[in-house]
């Protein structure tokens, strides 16, 4: 076994060119790993499935250029959802010369079972023990020395997030090897592994596993085998399945699953033991049990919303945008950029284009930096902090009935929250949801109803100069539109909901390093996707106006918003370039409302019909990207009349019954 | 009759169902059983016996048993002797918790004719599982008295079935998983990816908002559907 694998390591190093890949359970450290190997950033969080994608980083380890990939995490090489498939496709088809199965040292027997596939798969790998320290303190030990003899593979621990035990590892890598340990399975099983093995293509995986996966019942590999193999030997492939099947009352996947537990369990037996040092960090534990108690979780939810209502709205929309927009931007660079303009370029059209009312630098760089900015920033501080506690899938528990109501289970959380920062990154997020149903309809809700954190800067702004009942109108207009929809979407929609299974991390105290981290790249990917959008719109604006277009356009649009919603024609210029950006069209709105041209009234109207919107043409491109163009169609022709339905009769009610806001 | 005992048991090997013609000792069996219901009902006399049997030559078995020890008869006065007393108690015992079995577990029509086969196949091993798997129930389903058996002794104190799904633990409680019926093949796939497989110890953390399991050092929050199929066994 040794030679075998040291040999297939040296062939591949010949291209001079090292391949690692970073496998392991979800939320066991994979991405903070690849961090440290890499020096490149990747979303680490403390919530299970952030990872959705496969993330490649270059690195020089030992003296050897290396790619690092990592995977989303799995908990079972047989794939349950997307993110999953991702990662057994990535062992299946790309040949990678040491594969590390990253797991966590607290709950080694979930990470054994993957071990167990891994070395069915005959993959040269090794195995980290990673967060040896949460480990330690709950007074569990690994006998690393007797795990490595039984598996005949190096094994080393780690704390990724504190560097600790990198030396090791990156030791480990030089040394992959096959490992010795092998799972018989009952008689029947081994012969049909045999019958599949004589029919199977050659693979990079042992056709022993492959064997097993199909048997498992992988409907994922569909599309490789039929890619991989004549139709009539598939034929065959499945009967052999059918009849083995049949002999047993449980899901073969079951069984086989049942038996490497059982595997895994005997190994543990040999390597752990227990320690009374405690139960880890028992404010952790008690805080963590509170926040999704029935009765002391609300109060928890309430008190976490005040306190990121206080530092992303007031602290970020109010005090920080205040700062940039008026002082940095009003007083310094806006005056000075006029100055420099006006005396480097002596073209009224080039000047106007630049820093008139609709200029470049006047409304596109001062709205995206000085309002955008500090607002988003600010919010994926907040998230980023959430996130790595632990607390998001908590609230994932709190809200799983709610969620339920519109066709979905409580893991939705995490994109429809973090759709509060960005939709078109939540759209990608989506992932992580089980079934096709769910995703669609998370990315409908996403598109119709959860205003992103540059838009609900704005729309604060906005709010704060109204009544109190004029938010309550306008959250309660979206909540109860979102459970509508999202109650009707799931019932049109076919499919199934999925189970709610959700892990639930031990609450961590965030790592301000990785806060920072994460933060910064969100932000840069927000600012490359939104500026350039921010610049295109100024620009379509500027032209527009420079041609009349806009006027035109009022004209045209004058009988929905003047007599269906009731408000200025002037407002349809903000509808304009919301199309292209909702969060812009809510600053055009906003403007507006300073100028005095809009009533209490006409104020929750637009916005309701504003951030029913398609977030950004980013978000539609995401969602045609994730969902196919079809569907993505399908949502748009379906959210813009909606909008402005739902904005037409609000302003007829309010009319009719004369709220005073 | 030797004839019918022949082929009852050719029959029996090759593993056909039910008996058409019930063998002597069923009879037997059946008698006691009336005569058991009778007394409970108290007008246990010999002519009322003779009238709620359907049988053919329930005098001559009647006899039969009287003179081999299991009852008395003296004029229309019967009297269960202590072993027939034993014999007609487990009788009524395994007839009564198969109709609960078959009802309440299998949710079967026709219940009573099922039991009436299954009461003389049940060991006494497998009568007391049946009777712990259910419970300790009480009454057979049309209400009459379950006779108690051991195991129902020792559970006096508390009535509390041995095995019992997983979201009827009180928060705190810990249990072994003992089997899984998944609505779904892809529930269970899911369940066992992340250890929860018969012979894990799970403990039960909160019911609402969600329920909230923990297995070793990993905890899960499962909806309520799905804790209704994992069957627990308190540790």
């Amino acid at each position: 076994m040794h030679d075998h694998g040291s040999s297939d390591g040296e062939r591949h190093r010949d291209s001079n060119l090292n391949k690692i890949l970073l496998i392991g359970n979800p939320n066991v450290g994979k991405s903070a790993l690849f961090g440290l190997l890499t020096g490149k950033y990747v979303t680490v969080s403390n919530y299970p499935g952030t990872t959705v994608e496969v993330t490649y980083g270059n690195a020089v380890l030992n003296k050897v250029r290396t790619i690092v990939i990592d995977t989303p995490g799995v908990n079972s090489l047989v794939p349950m959802s997307e993110d999953e498939k991702v990662t057994r496709d990535i062992l299946l088809t790309d040949r990678a010369d040491v594969v590390v199965q990253v797991a966590d040292t607290k709950n080694l027997r979930r990470g054994l079972v993957i071990t167990l596939q891994l070395s069915e798969m005959g993959v040269p790998f090794i195995l980290d023990l990673n967060m040896d320290d949460e480990a330690k303190s709950r007074g569990i030990l690994i006998d690393q020395e007797r795990l490595s003899h039984l598996l005949g593979i190096e094994v080393v621990k780690t704390v990724a997030i504190r560097r600790s035990g990198i030396d090791k590892l990156l030791k480990g890598i030089q040394q992959p090897r096959q490992s010795s340990l092998e799972v018989r399975y009952d008689d029947a099983i081994e012969g049909a592994i045999r019958d599949l093995s004589a029919l199977l293509p050659e693979a990079n995986i042992s056709r022993r596993a492959l064997a097993l996966m199909i048997l498992a019942g992988d409907e994922s590999l569909k599309g490789w085998l039929h890619a991989n193999m004549q139709d009539h030997v598939i034929a065959e492939v499945e009967n052999i399945r059918q009849a083995l099947q049949s002999k047993y009352n449980n899901s073969l996947g079951y069984l086989i699953n049942q038996r490497r537990m059982k595997k895994a369990d005997e190994i543990l037996a040999q390597v752990l033991s227990l320690h009374e040092s405690g139960k880890g960090s028992a404010i952790a534990f008690h805080l963590g049990k509170w926040s999704m108690h029935p009765v002391y979780g609300l109060p928890i939810l309430l008190v976490v919303l005040y306190v990121v209502y206080q530092f992303v709205g007031v602290l970020g929309a109010g005090t920080a945008v205040n700062f940039l927009e008026k002082g940095v931007f009003g007083e310094y660079l806006n005056p000075w950029a006029i100055k420099i303009v006006h005396f480097l370029l002596p073209v009224p059209f080039l000047q106007e284009m630049l820093v008139g009312d609709y200029g470049l630098i006047t409304m596109a760089l001062t709205y995206s930096i000085a309002i955008v900015l500090p607002i988003v920033g600010f919010f994926f501080i907040a998230f980023s902090l959430l996130e790595d506690s632990g607390y998001l899938p908590r609230l994932a528990v709190m809200v799983n009935q709610v969620f339920k109501i519109m066709g979905l289970n409580g893991k939705a959380v995490l994109p429809m929250i973090l759709g509060l920062g960005c939709d078109t990154m939540a759209t990608l997020t989506t992932r992580i949801l089980e079934t096709k149903k769910e995703r669609i309809l998370v990315t409908l809700l996403l598109a119709l109803g959860v205003p992103c954190s540059a838009q609900l800067g704005v729309i604060l702004g906005l709010v704060a100069g109204l009544s109190g009942l004029a938010t309550v109108i306008w959250l309660g207009t979206l909540l109860a539109v979102m459970l509508l929809v999202g109650f009707l979407a799931a019932k049109i929609i076919p499919g199934q909901p999925s189970d709610f299974v959700l892990e639930l991390p031990p609450l961590r105290v965030p790592q301000l390093t990785n806060i920072l981290v994460k933060t910064v790249a969100r932000v840069q990917w927000y600012l490359k996707e939104a500026v350039p959008l921010f610049i295109l719109g100024t620009f379509i604006l500027f032209i527009s106006h420079k041609v009349g277009a806009l006027a035109y356009i009022q004209k045209m649009t004058d009988p929905i918003v003047v007599n269906f919603l009731g408000l200025p024609s002037r407002a349809a210029e903000a509808f304009v370039i919301g199309f292209l950006r909702r969060d812009y069209g809510a600053a055009g709105l906003f403007m507006l409302a300073k100028e005095g041209l809009l009533d209490p009234i006409q104020i929750v109207v637009s916005l309701t019909v504003m951030t029913l919107f398609v977030p950004c043409i980013a978000n539609f491109f995401m969602m045609a990207k994730e969902r196919g163009m079809k569907t993505a169609l399908y949502m748009v022709a379906f959210i813009f009349p909606f909008a402005f339905g739902v904005g037409g009769a609000m302003n007829w009610i309010l009319r009719t019954m004369k709220v005073a806001l | 009759m030797s004839e019918h005992k022949r082929l009852d048991a050719v029959e029996g090997k090759a593993g056909h169902p039910a008996l058409c013609v019930l063998p002597e000792i069923e009879k037997e069996d059946e008698l006691l059983e009336i005569m058991w219901t009778l007394r409970e009902e108290g007008k246990l006399t010999h002519d009322e016996v003779l009238q709620s049997c359907s049988m053919e030559g329930c005098e001559a078995i009647l006899k039969d048993l009287s003179k081999s020890g299991w009852i008395h008869v003296k004029g229309q006065a019967i009297e269960l002797l202590p072993k027939g007393e034993k014999r007609a108690r487990e009788l009524v015992r395994r007839h009564r918790l198969s109709l609960r079995l078959f009802y309440d577990l299998f949710a079967l029509d026709g219940a009573e004719a099922e039991a009436c086969k299954f009461e003389h196949i049940l060991s006494p091993e497998v009568t007391d599982s049946v009777c712990t798997l259910l419970g300790h129930p009480p009454n057979s389903p049309d209400g009459k008295p379950i006779p108690r058996g051991d195991c129902c002794a020792m559970f006096r104190q508390e009535m509390k079935p041995l095995v019992a799904p997983l979201a009827d633990l009180m928060p705190g409680e810990q249990a072994k998983i003992v089997f899984i019926t998944p609505g779904s093949h892809s529930r269970l796939d899911r369940l066992s990816a992340m250890g929860v497989v018969p012979g894990s110890i799970v403990k039960l953390h909160q019911k609402r908002p969600s329920y909230v399991i923990q297995l070793g050092e990993t905890t899960i929050a499962v909806d309520k559907d799905i804790t209704k199929e994992i069957f627990v066994k308190k540790v």
